[in-house]
């Protein structure tokens, strides 16, 4: 068997096994141990044990349990249930009015926490009552509360980004500031549509006027995130700290936040390391599990054969990335998004690499593709998420019908991000 | 169980707590009076390794290890609870295998007397030793775990091993969070109207 055959025949029953409901982390890990095994023998499991101490003991990767526990104290100390009320003073009078406070909501709360599933069911929960209340259309809330919690994973920091910084060597630091200008672009590229929509359907203004002075109070809730936003992203941007180093900073700044509050106590913190715990464990066993495939494929050469295969069809750069854009756009349907990325960097990123596509703006579009794959149906995790806290009774249909402009308005940035990609370029440039 | 993760839950917590304060004076120091503490970073890398291992086993306990739910529900009953089965062996063998691996690191260590290339040039056996004690928790965890899954489904009780070894859902997992917002005290919002309430 040549090895670009064995690699796609592995890739396939990989992803076969997984879909069939196989945990991720022990299909990768058993079809790299196998695979490794089948070519080295029993050689292949003791390099395996330099690589999983190497990666475990990694200190680029401990800014992953370092930002899931920020997230988690951010969240459930109720410091970011807040925002809601802010962003509805200042967005209610424009065009499409709550609806854009969903997503400024989303992307402000999702950049500080880690689980989407936990930003969607908070800012839904705060949300969606009002929402119907003022007779807006529930396809149309359920929508933007889908599109506006992917947001998360391309505002740093973005564990995702984490991830694919460690397996590419990538800096992670760069990555999140790269982040930035795509992020605040796809959310504004999001209200436009919500505004141009609004205006065209002659949505009629739903909100009162909010006294300024009113507004400025409201921001006083937004302070607390933001200070630790800035803090993390400041000492990233003026290269003081590490990624990791930022989270740590942090952590700390969210402790002293919160015992500011009085809000520290035995219950929250142990809520907040249980979870962080949880989530921490499921991250790390993936992507233990891909640096063991990834250390198969690149002993044995299937990697090498396949990235060789695939430029060997010749496409352009261009061509390449819109071709990779189906292929995400599909395996996305089917795959959870953490698992589809760290299975198919290894075979995404030499071809990208290959053909001179810059690391730091792949990593941006592997983000922006797993954001895709949120909101995709059958198995986009958002839509469920969102019909799982809807308070009225309709099918999961009104939420896919919401949603589908917005993976639209993605696939639109992205094509820009192509086309123009100094708009991802630029910002980490000037570090 | 509630205990053992509780527990785990607080060491993983300590762990990175107090990483993150070592972190904070480090980067204050270095940043404003130009001294540095020397090797956080290598205690970085320890403490991600060793709250990694307790964190396998939460997330074992907890079903949190992702199996994608699509294909599965369509599935025919016994298959549902073989496929339940083979998943909760999978991990077991997963987690057997990196307590082995964890093993070859440790004895190699200790063999070769291997220390870090850092100022401190810590003896790897040490850190390792931990390590390796945590993943053989998480390889007891999930023999346990598989055993249980078994005896079950020999039992005839296959509604349990679909119950308690199934994937945990979105929805499982977004029950969880609304419990927790209730619990938190979370309202919704109230924003006038123009014109007053519709």
């Amino acid at each position: 068997m040549s090895p670009e055959i064995a690699g796609l025949t592995g890739f396939f029953v990989m992803v076969g096994l997984m879909l069939f409901g196989m945990p991720i982390a022990a299909t990768m890990m058993g079809v790299g141990l196998v695979g490794g095994m089948i070519a080295f023998g029993s050689a292949f499991f003791v390099s395996t044990a330099s690589i999983a101490w190497g990666t475990l003991s990694e200190n680029g990767l401990t800014a992953i349990p370092l930002f899931v526990l920020l997230g988690e104290l951010l969240l459930r100390s109720g410091m970011a249930d807040k925002m809601y009320q802010a962003f509805a003073a200042w967005f209610g009078r424009m065009p499409g009015g709550l609806l854009h406070t969903n997503i400024g909501c989303c992307a402000l709360f999702a950049a500080t926490s880690g689980s989407s599933v936990a930003t969607a069911a908070t800012v839904g929960t705060v949300a969606l009552p009002s929402l119907q209340r003022h007779g807006y259309r529930m396809s149309d809330s359920l929508g933007s509360l889908a599109a506006g919690g992917t947001l998360g994973i391309l505002i740093p920091p973005s564990v995702n980004m984490i991830i694919y910084g460690s397996m590419t060597n990538t800096s992670v630091g760069k990555l999140f500031i790269a982040g930035i200008i795509p992020g605040l672009l796809m959310a504004g590229a999001f209200m436009l549509y919500i505004g141009i929509k609004a205006v065209m359907m002659g949505d009629p203004v739903r909100h009162e006027k909010v006294p300024l002075a009113d507004r400025m109070r409201a921001l006083r809730s937004v302070t607390g995130p933001l200070v630790i936003f800035g803090m993390v992203m400041g000492s990233l941007y003026l290269g003081i700290a590490t990624a990791t180093e930022s989270a740590a900073i942090g952590v700390v700044a969210a402790l002293v936040l919160i015992a500011g509050t009085g809000k520290l106590s035995r219950e929250l913190l142990g809520a907040c390391f249980l979870s962080s715990a949880r989530t921490t464990g499921m991250i790390l066993l993936i992507v233990l599990a891909a640096f063991v495939l990834n250390l198969a494929l690149s002993l044995t050469g299937v990697g090498e054969a396949l990235t060789k295969w695939v430029t060997g069809f010749g496409l352009s750069q261009v061509q390449m990335l819109i071709a990779l854009i189906g292929f995400y756009l599909v395996l996305g349907m089917f795959m959870d998004t953490l698992s589809m990325m760290v299975a198919t960097i290894p075979l995404s990123f030499p071809v990208a690499s290959a053909l001179g596509v810059d690391p730091i703006w792949f990593g941006i579009f592997i983000v922006i593709m797993c954001e895709l794959g949120l909101i995709t149906p059958p198995v986009g995790m958002n839509l469920f998420v969102v019909q799982g806290i809807r308070p009225d009774r309709g099918g999961l249909e009104d939420v896919i019908r919401g949603v589908l402009p917005y993976a639209i308005i993605m696939i639109v940035v992205t094509l820009l991000l192509i086309a123009f990609p100094q708009i991802v370029l630029w910002l980490p440039g000037q570090m | 169980m509630k205990r053992f993760e509780s527990l785990g839950a607080w060491l993983f917590g300590a762990v990175f707590v107090s990483l993150s304060f070592a972190v904070a004076l480090e980067v204050t120091l270095r940043k404003v009076f130009n001294v540095s503490l020397q090797g956080v970073d290598e205690l970085g890398g320890y403490a991600l390794a060793i709250g990694a291992g307790i964190a396998f086993s939460l997330a074992l306990v907890a079903r949190a290890h992702i199996r994608i739910d699509l294909m599965h529900e369509r599935l025919p009953r016994g298959m549902r609870i073989l496929m339940n089965l083979v998943s909760v062996w999978s991990l077991a063998a997963l987690a057997v295998s990196l307590a082995f691996l964890a093993w070859f690191a440790l004895s190699d260590s200790i063999s070769m007397n291997s220390t870090t290339q850092t100022p401190w040039a810590t003896p790897l056996r040490y850190p390792q030793a931990v390590w390796f004690a945590v993943l053989a928790v998480f390889a007891a965890v999930g023999i346990g775990s598989a055993l249980r899954a078994l005896r079950f489904a020999l039992a005839g009780d296959g509604a349990r091993v679909e119950r308690e070894y199934g994937p945990r859902g979105t929805r499982e997992e977004l029950q969880e969070e609304l419990a927790d917002i209730k619990a938190r005290g979370v309202t919704p919002v109230v924003t006038p109207s123009a014109g007053g309430e519709r």
